[in-house]
């Protein structure tokens, strides 16, 4: 019992690697104590849009035409085949910002800024609240017609429109959310597999073999979180594009 | 004992992540099954597949 929570006491906390540091400050005492801080998070956000800009600059045919290609139909299919043309720069950006910041945190010793939620709560609340602007600017009082699910009976209408209007209101937090969450619990389980990992492989020489075993699952998830990066990226932006959809056409 | 309690606790809590699984083999299941009838819809099917698992996956 005694060796065993020794053992447990060596392993560094899982969420460890999410922590936001300080990385540069200054305080100054212009403008009531002002204090500009860099933190890792802040850098890494820096690092990714930079990325993002000469991935753009050195566009190659290829990156338009499978990226760009993509991207396009998901906003022509969801949105519409004319209108919604005027949002594929905004839709497109959003992709490869959350792209490059998912991939970004998939680098070892690298951090994951997606995985935080006052970053993705931020972007997920500012597209449903500009959605929400949009159709009240395009429809006015009309755009409420949003919460009437069409031909219900009116004894019903109170309580649909009160169960629409908390699913309208809960994918601000939905949206954020599932981008987070899925890249926290990617990031915590590469965590604690590949500490397992690194403990039995440094106990003794037979069981450094044994150890290939959760190594190459390791290996596995890595190519698993891999896909998760693309795939919760692209969720987020076809989501994205379903509730700008919803707001010009009301259903 | 308590320490005992706590490493068996902790591994019971994974044990939610069945459903996710399931969920993930119902929808890839359904996309063969849909394929399978109608071919022509794959690339649509296959969209909503993704979709579909990322809800999935979100819970999990």
């Amino acid at each position: 019992m005694v060796s065993l929570s020794n053992s447990l006491s060596f392993i560094s906390s899982p969420l460890d690697q999410f922590e936001i540091r300080t990385l540069l400050s200054l305080d100054a005492p212009i403008l009531a104590n002002m204090e500009i801080t860099v933190t890792n998070i802040g850098f890494y956000l820096i690092v990714g849009v930079s990325i993002a800009f000469i991935l753009n600059g050195l566009a190659t045919n290829y990156y338009q035409i499978t990226i760009y290609a993509t991207i396009h139909s998901i906003v022509v299919n969801q949105i519409n085949r004319t209108k919604g043309q005027i949002y594929f720069p905004f839709i497109f950006s959003l992709f490869i910002f959350i792209l490059v910041n998912n991939l970004i945190g998939m680098i070892p010793y690298g951090f994951a800024s997606t995985s935080h939620f006052v970053l993705t709560f931020s972007i997920s609340f500012t597209i449903v609240l500009g959605a929400t602007i949009l159709g009240l600017q395009k429809h006015g009082l009309e755009f409420f017609s949003l919460f009437v699910p069409a031909g219900c009976p009116l004894a019903l209408l109170p309580l649909l429109v009160l169960v629409e209007f908390l699913s309208y209101v809960s994918r601000n937090v939905s949206l954020g959310l599932r981008l987070a969450a899925n890249i926290v619990a990617g990031h915590l389980l590469l965590h604690i597999l590949s500490s397992l990992t690194y403990n039995i492989m440094t106990s003794g020489f037979i069981f450094f073999f044994m150890a290939l075993l959760p190594l190459s699952f390791v290996i596995a998830f890595s190519g698993l979180e891999l896909a998760i990066a693309f795939i919760q990226s692209q969720v987020f932006v076809v989501l994205t594009c379903s509730y700008i959809k919803d707001a010009l056409e009301l259903h | 004992m308590i320490q005992a309690s706590k490493i068996i606790g902790t591994g019971l809590a994974t044990t939610g992540l069945i459903g996710a699984g399931v969920g993930i083999g119902v929808v890839f299941g359904a996309l063969i099954l849909g394929v399978a009838r109608n071919p022509s819809l794959r690339g649509q099917l296959f969209s909503y597949a993704i979709l579909g698992f990322a809800f999935a996956e979100a819970t999990g």
